[in-house]
């Protein structure tokens, strides 16, 4: 194992501009979005104004609990994405990214509200929907490359999608859950129109609510940094590697606005079933 | 030396056992008790430290310990023969008559031209394996009994029982944690087999030890069904007996002799029966009748222990074979099925008993897998496991004697009550499931140590992400609704509890999170040397220590760092929880306008001009999840696994 200042450094600056990026995605998010439904939007910049307004907020909160699993939400994020910067174990970025999942949960569930404790359960059936999809994906990556290493993901001699073209369907339906887009939004939405108020997030408000918006920009680079990793190779290009990730975030944007939200039988049955056979005949297919 | 500490691990706990039935009185059995565990302690960290060894340790106080222990097993079995008269059960008698008659034979008594056994000469040996084990019964087991002394005063006063029981009560576990250590360090077949049934006479008595009807048959049918065990057990004895081979346990998994795999794969279905695989789930589900340190004992450091320690043990015995592929499978299939059933519990020690077994199969995959990482991974688990598991089993014992119930809904916002125990209770259960806990990093080793594996690898890790998925939620659950809170001020009240009860629990939280630091030092010190005889050297992990990175060429789980990022961000975070602990409160949000009733419960105003207080509940989802949904097609799946092991090895 070797490990350098330098990288060490890198992975810094990527963590640090990282916040940025995903403001930004989702600034562009709601262009989008407006767009596919004939508005105008908000300006590009929105989210950075929505949680600088919301951390000048006084903090209204029901217990100290909330406040703890916020924070440890957007802890796991960090550390999620610094090991994934560092070029580490994609497992271990996935058990990473389960403590800031279980954080919501429990946060939701700490609070005697109907709405947050209904989120709560809907968030974890949604976790169940996508955990083994994810872990998939990687053990497929991994087989595929060698090794559960981003650094050696990235090293290999021809793109992963023309050997994985089943799993990248798959990581489509566990980034659909992940980015809590219809028809996989039950537990909580960005859209104005929600089904239990804002589910797992109902009771989170002010500093709070911007500590777990700012961790969700970080889920959506770690998530896009994923979808990359099916490009990246000894061969391509970094225009192939960004246009994998536009084509694929426009997609999920798409899928977004042309489907209605389903009940969550639908969602375990579309990712458990669906989804886990595409993953398993993809995998089988390695061997030969 | 080396006598004496192997002496004070496994006759020693019998000797105080037989004492505290002796002598009645509490205050020698509280000493008697806490001066077990410390002996223990100590004699196994002594033990631990030594190192590998083997003992020849055929005579003892100037007896014969072969005939010692052919007289005490005879003994054993005639005690369950009777027991099964007793009870008028024909399966156990039938199980017991069979096992005396292949005792018999096996000690060379009847059958055509037998001699006397081909006895190893060192009845005992230890490897790093068998010392991990010493640790764990010795250090958990110990502690256990320990919080037994204030957990079963109360106990009894809610009984209201006229002559305590509490002489009996520890005799059992006294003697349970020396046949356990004494299981793990035999060598010769014929002791760990006395020892083995030993455990199952121990775990017969405690399951029963209240002496209701449901107590009543719960032992009964953990008796019959590991007797089962037992008996597949002899087989494999008869078997090596009838092939003239040394009744060895270091013979059977260094010879590489294919004569011996058919005696291997009987010994793991012995291993399954006590380990509780499905399909004998169902034992150590009723199990939890028994009095709570029992359920910790059982199901943390001894008894489902050993059947893994079993399989293990003979792992480097049927590496490569058809048998190892099915084993992966198999075990993989209980981790799934069981965190299934789990999820559809409301009853706390029955999720404890399901994960338990869900644990279990990981670690018989980790054993099928077979490789060097991944025997280090199914050891892992076993430490972390055996610690964790007692924590939480402790916990919702001390919770249900508050609270008068063990069933998860009722424990919602138990923070406000026993403030204390709840955040242990959470501690635990996150030790169980996410990093930097050591069960995670064991369950991270055993994941990627099946990318390896050969075609059923697919079928492995499908089932193991399932399982994993499962776990979560189960969990995830039920440390949110724990920690249920009202308002932003911390808790002050008391938790009420006796020393011993408050002391275990902060011993084993605290092992918890240490254990889980130094994990790299564990695994330098202890379970690498264990993993040698396993195959695929490549793969075993090796430690970088200055990050205490577990490497190998297919990943890296860096302890230290992700520890140390993890503690910064935990602490930060609780920092910005204290702080916000003095802002005033607000109601949640209920779709109306928030008021308090009459008890200043947060309500709102509902259709009717009165306060409503929200009420809750969680997602069982039993028309998946439920026992009668899952329990049949999951027991006929895993008969048809076992009975391919079986087959694909007389096939061949």
């Amino acid at each position: 194992m070797e490990l350098s200042i330098f990288t060490i450094l890198i992975a810094l600056v990527l963590l640090l501009l990282s916040p940025l990026a995903g403001g930004f995605i989702t600034g562009v998010d709601r262009r989008l979005t407006a767009w596919l439904q004939s508005r105008y939007g908000p300006p590009l910049v929105q989210p950075f104004y929505d949680v600088l307004k919301l951390l000048g907020k006084a903090p209204m909160i029901v217990n100290s609990w909330q406040v703890l699993c916020a924070y440890i939400y957007l802890v796991s994020a960090v550390v999620a994405l610094f090991i994934f910067f560092m070029q580490g174990d994609l497992l271990l970025i996935f058990f990473v990214v389960t403590v800031g999942a279980v954080a919501q949960v429990v946060g939701a569930m700490t609070v005697n509200s109907p709405f947050g404790q209904t989120g709560a359960q809907r968030e974890l059936l949604q976790m169940l929907a996508y955990e083994p999809l994810l872990v998939m994906v990687f053990v497929g990556m991994a087989k595929a490359a060698g090794s559960f290493n981003v650094s050696d993901i990235m090293n290999v001699e021809e793109p992963l999608l023309f050997s994985l073209p089943l799993l990248f369907i798959a990581m489509v339906i566990v980034m659909l859950i992940k980015l809590r887009k219809s028809p996989f939004d039950i537990s909580s939405s960005g859209h104005a129109h929600q089904e239990i108020v804002s589910g797992v997030h109902t009771d989170y408000s002010g500093p709070q609510l911007a500590l777990l918006e700012i961790g969700h920009w970080l889920e959506v680079v770690l998530l896009l940094g994923i979808t990359a990793l099916f490009w990246t190779s000894q061969t391509t290009t970094f225009i192939g590697v960004i246009l994998i990730i536009v084509e694929t975030y426009f997609v999920e944007i798409l899928i977004d606005n042309i489907s209605a939200r389903m009940t969550w039988k639908w969602m375990l049955r579309t990712s458990l079933c669906t989804g886990m056979v595409l993953a398993l005949v993809n995998i089988f297919w390695l061997y030969y | 030396m080396l006598n004496g500490l192997v002496f004070a691990c496994i006759v020693l706990p019998i000797l105080a056992a037989l004492l505290a039935l002796i002598f009645r009185a509490c205050a020698i059995r509280k000493a008697l008790v806490i001066g077990t565990g410390v002996v223990l302690a100590l004699a196994s960290l002594a033990l631990a430290k030594a190192g590998s060894f083997r003992l020849a340790a055929d005579t003892m106080l100037g007896i014969n310990v072969n005939s010692l222990v052919m007289l005490l097993d005879f003994a054993l079995m005639a005690v369950i023969l009777i027991i099964g008269l007793r009870l008028t059960n024909w399966i156990i008698v039938c199980l017991a008559i069979a096992q005396i008659a292949g005792t018999l034979y096996v000690e060379g008594f009847i059958g055509v031209g037998s001699g006397a056994p081909f006895l190893p000469e060192m009845g005992i040996f230890a490897d790093n394996l068998s010392l991990v084990m010493v640790l764990v019964i010795s250090l958990v087991g110990s502690l256990i009994c320990i919080y037994g002394l204030g957990y079963m005063r109360v106990h009894e006063e809610h009984l209201h029982l006229e002559k305590s029981r509490q002489p009996r009560f520890f005799f059992y576990m006294l003697l349970f944690l020396g046949a356990m250590n004494g299981l793990v360090l035999s060598n010769n077949l014929l002791w760990a087999f006395f020892f083995w049934e030993l455990t199952t006479l121990c775990s017969f008595m405690l399951i029963g030890h209240d002496g209701t009807d449901e107590a009543r048959r719960n032992a009964t049918r953990a008796l019959w069904m590991n007797m089962l065990g037992g008996m597949a057990f002899v087989f494999g004895m008869m078997m090596l007996k009838k092939a003239g081979a040394e009744l060895s346990m270091l013979t059977l998994i260094s010879s590489g002799n294919s004569l011996y795999l058919m005696p291997i794969v009987l010994f793991c279905f012995a291993g399954f029966t006590k380990s509780a695989q499905v399909p004998f789930q169902s034992w150590l589900c009723g199990a939890m009748v028994a009095p709570t340190p029992v359920s910790a004992l059982l199901h943390s450091s001894t008894m489902v222990k050993a059947g893994v320690f079993l399989v293990l043990r003979l792992a480097p015995g049927f590496e490569g074979t058809w048998f190892s592929v099915v084993l992966a499978i198999f075990g993989a299939f209980t981790f799934l099925v069981t965190s299934a059933l789990a999820v559809g519990q409301s009853n706390g020690k029955k999720i404890l008993a399901y994960s338990t077994i869900a644990n279990l199969g990981l670690i018989i995959a980790c054993a099928g897998i077979n490789t060097q990482a991944a025997i280090a991974a199914a050891i892992m688990i076993i430490v972390f496991h055996a610690v964790s598991k007692a924590l939480l089993f402790l916990c919702v014992g001390a919770i249900e004697q508050r609270i008068e119930s063990r069933n998860i809904d009722d424990m919602r916002s138990l923070y406000q009550l026993m403030p204390r125990t709840a955040v242990i209770t959470a501690i635990g259960i996150v030790s169980m499931m996410l990093p930097p806990f050591g069960m995670l990093l064991g369950k991270w080793m055993a994941i990627e140590s099946a990318l390896n594996m050969n075609f059923a690898m697919p079928i492995v890790i499908t089932m193991l992400a399932l399982g994993s998925a499962l776990t979560v939620l189960f969990w995830g659950r039920w440390a949110g609704m724990l920690l249920g809170a009202a308002n932003p001020k911390p808790v002050r009240v008391s938790d009420n509890q006796s020393f011993s009860i408050s002391f275990v629990l902060m011993v084993l939280t605290i092992m918890a999170v240490l254990a889980s630091l130094l994990s790299p030092l564990l695994y330098v010190a202890l379970v690498q040397p264990a993993t040698l005889a396993a195959a695929d050297p490549a793969s075993g992990y090796s430690i970088w220590g200055a990050l205490g990175s577990f490497y190998n060429n297919t990943g890296a789980f860096a302890v230290y760092p992700l520890f140390i990022a993890i503690a910064l961000g935990f602490a930060w975070a609780l920092h910005a929880a204290r702080k916000a602990s003095k802002v005033e409160g607000t109601d949640p949000f209920l779709s109306g306008a928030n008021a308090r009733n009459e008890n200043g419960e947060p309500g709102f105003i509902g259709p009717m001009r009165e306060v409503t207080a929200p009420t809750m509940g969680n997602y069982y989802l039993s028309n998946i999840f439920g026992e009668g949904k899952l329990t049949g097609t999951a027991n006929a799946v895993a008969i048809t696994l076992i009975a391919l092991m079986l087959g694909g090895v007389m096939w061949n």
